[in-house]
């Protein structure tokens, strides 16, 4: 009796029970009803759509004519690239450099990390303060250095940049510390034995540092990538919908700007479909681009 | 073995109702805690305020509705942010709290299509507030086709004396039945504020119920001249009131309700050619060089730091004028009176039919009771009581200030608790010629995208003023 408790599992299932309704109830069921509402005319977010649309999948036909879905999907995908290397490359850096100083580690561990617990809609304020037109910090300080003109960081053609470095800048610090986590890991005995040979530190870092943070580089770029598809608070703060000329939409922003601005939920539903498709075929590419090795 | 079994469901059992307990707290078991802290913070906000003279009076006057005992009512208001009447809302909810021991959990928030889309989604989704200020245009159509609301005379019915104190020729019938259901309190008026100290500067004088677009364009050259932005506004992202009045220039306050039936009537074209007029000011460059990517928030702070001249807005941005001359925007005392002084208002622009001195305004929100709340008969009562408060005599002039009302008998303006903004607004509307209301309250939801989100497209040249135009009355035709 008293070794037969580990092997039955069942008591298991029914502390496992109430997980999985909260996932049925929260995930499951409103991914499918969205599916459903996607060719569904909803007039109202909240109502149930009474009938189909005419024809039912028009939502999808609409989709693929609609220019701002394919400015959407083509930023979500300069997002996810800047993303690998903005906030990856850079931790990565960060992470080697630090790994490489005596004391202060826990330091700039503390400071790298920290814009991650500030939220993103606070920071979304205070970045709209950095790039305000008129007094923002960047034009006043451009301004003390005699610039004349003041500059428009929110321009149709810089507004891209101007969103996506807030992004980049506040989880650099979620990867620096996974990747400081992964450099610890690496045995001392290894670098110890370089530097007998001679290895000086770049070299250190490049045959013995890179190759076995393979692993955490790849758990990082996956996580980067599909990180991307969801980002959505920052970029709605300091640009909501989509300005300027609707060319700074993301695609969540831009299913968001239709199911609460233009109250066409239903559209907003297949471009959450959208999303799903984007993202489970993005994260195939990215699963096999960045495989991970056995050592 | 049964026995464990049986423990491990009673455990999962008592996860799962403590997980529930949890919710639950806060919630009517604990409503008269939170009901007596909250009564106790409202009589000292009350008394602060010296209970306001008009808080007083109005607790004088008995409503007729007398509410059953201490309930707790949540309330959804536009009486926010920048709003002139954000303060008197709070004063005033705090004074009839301290008179009736009831609670109010305001959810109030400056207006926005997403604020509306919470509000139809609240009602959509069964948790609708008690009571709602709101548009009583199309905006309220969703949750009057519902029947989510009272209508006033099924609330007479009950409650003889609610609202009798308003003349119900000026209550606005529902545009889904033709019933009235929201008390007004206080009406509106769209004109254009401007900096009298740039005027000056730039050679302009002060225009008058007279003036023309044609003027308008020569003054905006010459404040262009002087190193201004003539106009402040966020094409991008609130184009609202040109969009208002722009269409209105090219009708007249007789047509102006009416949404065409195509792009090509005559309707269809004075709106195609208001959208050019507003393209013409744009590639003039008499808008904020960064106008498609500000907000409306950052093209206002350009006005009031005097950087640009014009301002085409509502009667409620008199407070957030003279809430930036505050050097604390919460303590009037703070006014800098110097500065305020340079603020003026005007007439807008006219063209055509429509004289300058024809402006947009009216009685588009009131006071909403759910029917939820009505059929309830814990609140039912203390929802008549607090409309009744809100709307009474004493309040709605505290709140019309400047602005008409629907009150039988208005008292006498007292300008001599105004700020010089406000007495400058009632010399302005004494020389109104008519008010008309605002087209966009009929022309609701996915229709207006095309060209109020569009709006960067049209002056930009991106999209024509006659496709978006034809686009949005589809969208119209077909809701």
């Amino acid at each position: 009796m008293g070794a037969n408790i580990y092997r039955n599992k069942k008591p298991a299932l029914v502390f496992l029970l109430p997980a999985f309704l909260f996932m049925i109830v929260f995930l499951y069921y409103p991914f499918l009803k969205n599916i459903l509402n996607s060719f569904m005319e909803i007039k109202q977010l909240g109502s149930t759509g009474t009938s189909f649309n005419s024809p039912w999948y028009s939502n999808y036909v609409e989709m693929f004519q609609d220019e701002n879905v394919w400015t959407s999907v083509k930023n979500t995908i300069v997002m996810m690239i800047v993303t690998l290397i903005g906030q990856v490359g850079i931790a990565i850096v960060l992470a080697l450099m630090v790994d490489n100083i005596g004391r202060g580690k826990s330091f700039f561990r503390t400071v790298f990390f920290f814009p991650i617990v500030i939220s993103a809609t606070a920071l979304g304020l205070l970045f709209n303060l950095i790039f305000l037109y008129d007094k923002g910090m960047i034009n006043q300080l451009l301004e003390a250095l005699g610039k004349q003109n003041l500059t428009d960081w929110k321009a149709e053609g810089i507004a891209l940049v101007t969103m996506m470095l807030p992004v980049m800048w506040q989880y650099v610090g979620f990867y620096f510390v996974i990747l400081v986590t992964g450099l610890n890991n690496i045995s001392d005995e290894l670098y110890e034995a370089a530097k007998i040979d001679g290895a000086t530190t770049l070299q250190r870092v490049r045959y013995i540092s890179i190759p076995l943070l393979h692993n955490v580089i790849c758990t990082c770029s996956v996580l980067a990538v599909t990180g991307a598809l969801k980002v959505f608070d920052l970029p709605w703060v300091m640009f909501p919908k989509g300005m300027p000329l609707k060319s700074t939409f993301l695609t969540g922003t831009y299913m968001y700007y239709h199911t609460m601005e233009t109250k066409n939920v239903d559209y907003g539903a297949a471009i959450a479909v959208l999303i799903v498709v984007l993202g489970v075929v993005l994260a195939k590419i990215v699963n096999s681009i960045f495989r991970e090795k056995d050592y | 073995m049964m026995r464990k079994r049986v423990i491990a469901a009673m455990l999962a059992g008592a996860m799962v109702l403590s997980a529930t307990a949890c919710g639950g707290q806060g919630g009517e078991g604990n409503a008269p805690a939170a009901a007596n802290t909250e009564n106790d913070a409202a009589s000292d906000a009350a008394s602060d305020a010296g209970s306001s003279d008009a808080g007083s009076d109005a607790a004088q006057e008995t409503p007729a509705a007398e509410p059953t005992g201490p309930v707790e009512l949540v309330v959804t208001t536009t009486f926010a942010g920048e709003d002139t009447n954000a303060q008197n809302y709070k004063d005033a909810v705090a004074a009839w709290e301290a008179e009736t021991g009831n609670t109010i959990v305001d959810t109030s928030a400056t207006s926005s299509e997403t604020f509306k889309t919470r509000v139809i989604t609240d009602f959509e989704t069964g948790s609708e507030p008690d009571v709602l200020f709101f548009f009583n245009g199309a905006d309220s159509n969703s949750f009057i086709e519902a029947g989510k609301v009272v209508p006033i005379d099924e609330i007479r019915a009950t409650y003889p004396e609610y609202a009798t104190n308003m003349n119900d020729d000026l209550i606005a019938d529902s545009l889904v039945d033709g019933k009235k259901y929201a008390v007004p309190v206080n009406g509106y008026w769209e004109a254009m504020f401007f900096n009298a100290e740039i005027l000056e500067e730039a050679g302009v004088s002060k225009p008058g119920p007279n003036y023309t677009m044609d003027q308008f364009k020569e003054d905006c050259e010459k404040i262009k001249a002087a190193g201004y932005t003539p106009i402040a506004a966020a094409l991008g992202n609130i184009p609202h009131y040109w969009w208002e009045f722009a269409i209105f220039n090219n009708q007249s306050p007789a047509t102006h309700l009416e949404i065409p039936g195509s792009v090509d009537d005559a309707n269809g074209q004075a709106w195609v050619a208001g959208m050019n007029d507003i393209k013409e000011l744009y590639e003039l460059g008499y808008f904020p060089e960064n106008t498609l990517s500000a907000t409306d928030d950052e093209t206002f702070a350009m006005f009031t730091d005097g950087k640009a001249a014009f301002l085409i807005d509502g009667s409620w941005k008199v407070g957030g004028i003279v809430g930036a001359c505050q050097s604390d925007p919460e303590d009037p005392s703070t006014l800098d009176a110097d500065k305020l002084a340079k603020f003026d208002v005007t007439y807008v622009p006219g063209k055509g039919d429509r004289k300058a001195s024809d402006l947009v305004g009216g009685l588009s929100s009131g006071y909403f009771i759910t029917r939820k709340a009505w059929e309830d008969p814990e609140k039912q009562a203390a929802v008549v009581s607090f409309v009744e408060y809100m709307t009474s005599d004493s309040i709605v002039p505290v709140f019309a200030q400047h602005t008409a009302s629907a009150l039988k008998n208005a008292p006498e303006v007292d300008t001599a608790q105004f700020n010089a903004l406000q007495i400058k607004s009632m010399d302005m509307m004494s020389g109104v010629t008519s008010l008309t209301g605002a087209v966009q309250d009929l022309f609701q939801g996915d229709c207006r995208v095309p060209t109020f989100d569009g709006m960067p497209e049209i002056v930009t040249g991106k999209v024509s003023a006659e496709d978006a135009v034809a686009e949005g009355l589809e969208a119209y035709q077909n809701q």
